[in-house]
């Protein structure tokens, strides 16, 4: 499946619906995500943002709408292995505590993929210098900073070689000064190809790395456009008032 | 000064009827760990087929006394054409009722754990057993393992019911001297102190392993 301009659409969300009980969450959502883009979300909280990537794959049940990857729908996907194609970064890091680094990042391609134990430790070990905390390999979660934890956590779903990695505020939990080292590996995934979908409130991310902003607000996409586009000059009165209340 | 010494002079004896409690508690805690490790997942599990009869068994286990059960199991099953030992009716009946509440415990230890972490298991790709296997139930039975000691020294007592179907343990083996001895304060005080070391030790135990666990 590809667009007008040839680029292969990966993801293609189709009239999304999702409600907690009564409350509606997510209100008829349209959206493509092209192979090898990274779409930042921005939007005030409670907007949808969160649960739109969490319908992806599939942590959350949608009521209505469709979701395709690859032009198939996902409920047609054997649910772990569609998973196994979207790797997920939580807020809250989520290291498994009882484990030690290398633990962490071996356990899922061991069991699921059925990886060899020592090929799964080569990895682990190129991701962990890619991320630049090999000398941690042994360290349990307790041990690091939050800055160290979320590149871990960065490094675990890389273990799985995703096609597209979702992003779920993965600095809102951070100490202002940690930051910066999370943003730079995640600079680094999206300059090596990685399609990306980023909710975060880092604005000088999105401006410098997103190909793509998309605004979210009351359940739906309010505004999309480039980022130069979306920052400097919105077109929607709530992105207006969204973007003031955060620069 | 005769009830002391008909005291010592039992007293290996009464000591062979508390490796059998010990063994009879083992046993059955083994079982009950299993069962309830199960019921418990099944406690919480959003399939009504499972959860239902997980939770009435929990219910029906912890709201009739123990002594009923026993009796179900060794006088009541025979009745059925299921004719069991006092020795496997007593684990049977014990395990059982252990699963009750160490499913409970479980139950509790599972929801202890921050959800993120089965989200976490599972956007990684890992089936709900693989979840549960590698990631929660480790974490969960590290927080729980307070609660399961109580329930080990709980079981402990309680397998001295087993004495009424005539498991040679140590209540049993007690009531045995009694019969012979007539020495009924000095006996029946002798094995409470030996209940009473049983499960001090048992307690200790479980902290040493808490805190080994805490600092691994």
């Amino acid at each position: 499946m590809s667009d007008k301009n040839g680029n292969e659409i990966i993801i293609k969300i189709e009239n999304l619906v999702k409600r907690f009980g009564k409350l509606e969450v997510l209100k008829g959502v349209n959206m493509e995500v092209k192979r090898q883009e990274t779409i930042v979300i921005i939007g005030p909280s409670g907007g949808g943002k969160s649960t739109l990537l969490r319908c992806i794959n599939k942590l959350e049940h949608y009521q209505d709408g469709k979701i395709y990857l690859d032009g198939k729908d996902i409920d047609e996907y054997d649910i772990n292995q569609l998973r196994t194609r979207i790797g997920m970064v939580f807020q809250q890091f989520n290291l498994f505590p009882h484990m030690n680094v290398l633990q962490n990042l071996i356990l899922a391609p061991t069991k699921v993929k059925k990886v060899e134990e020592a090929q799964a430790i080569e990895k682990a070990k190129y991701l962990l210098n890619k991320v630049g905390l090999i000398d941690k390999i042994d360290a349990y979660p307790e041990q690091l900073s939050g800055g160290q934890k979320q590149r871990v956590a960065i490094a675990r779903a890389l273990m799985m070689d995703p096609e597209i990695m979702l992003f779920d505020e993965p600095t809102s939990a951070l100490d202002p000064e940690l930051v910066g080292e999370v943003l730079d590996v995640m600079k680094d995934l999206a300059n090596s190809g990685m399609t990306m979908l980023v909710v975060t409130h880092e604005m000088g991310f999105a401006r410098e790395v997103a190909d793509r902003i998309v605004f979210i607000s009351g359940g739906v996409i309010e505004e999309e456009g480039k980022p130069e586009e979306i920052l400097k000059n919105p077109q929607k009165q709530r992105t207006r008032e969204f973007l003031r209340r955060i620069l | 000064m005769e009830a002391l010494s008909e005291l010592l002079k039992s007293f290996p004896f009464l000591l062979i009827g508390a490796w059998e409690t010990l063994k009879l508690t083992a046993f059955s805690v083994g079982i009950g760990l299993i069962l309830g490790t199960f019921i418990g997942m099944g406690r919480l599990s959003k399939i009504k087929f499972i959860n239902y009869p997980c939770t009435a068994y929990v219910e029906f286990l912890r709201g009739t006394p123990l002594l009923v059960q026993i009796s179900i199991v060794y006088f009541g099953l025979p009745q059925l054409g299921i004719q069991l030992a006092p020795y496997p009716a007593a684990i049977t009946a014990l395990g059982l009722n252990s699963g009750a509440y160490i499913a409970e415990i479980v139950r509790a230890g599972i929801q202890s754990i921050p959800k993120g972490q089965y989200e976490a298991a599972r956007s990684l790709g890992l089936t709900h057993w693989q979840s549960m296997r590698y990631v929660i139930l480790p974490q969960a039975f590290r927080n729980i393992l307070p609660a399961l000691g109580n329930e080990f020294i709980t079981l402990t007592k309680d397998s001295s019911l087993a004495s009424v179907i005539g498991v040679s343990e140590l209540m049993r083996a007690g009531q045995f001297v009694i019969s012979r001895t007539f020495q009924t304060f000095s006996i029946y005080f002798g094995i409470a102190f030996i209940y009473f070391v049983m499960t001090f030790v048992i307690s200790r135990l479980v902290r040493y392993i808490e805190r080994r666990m805490a600092t691994a």
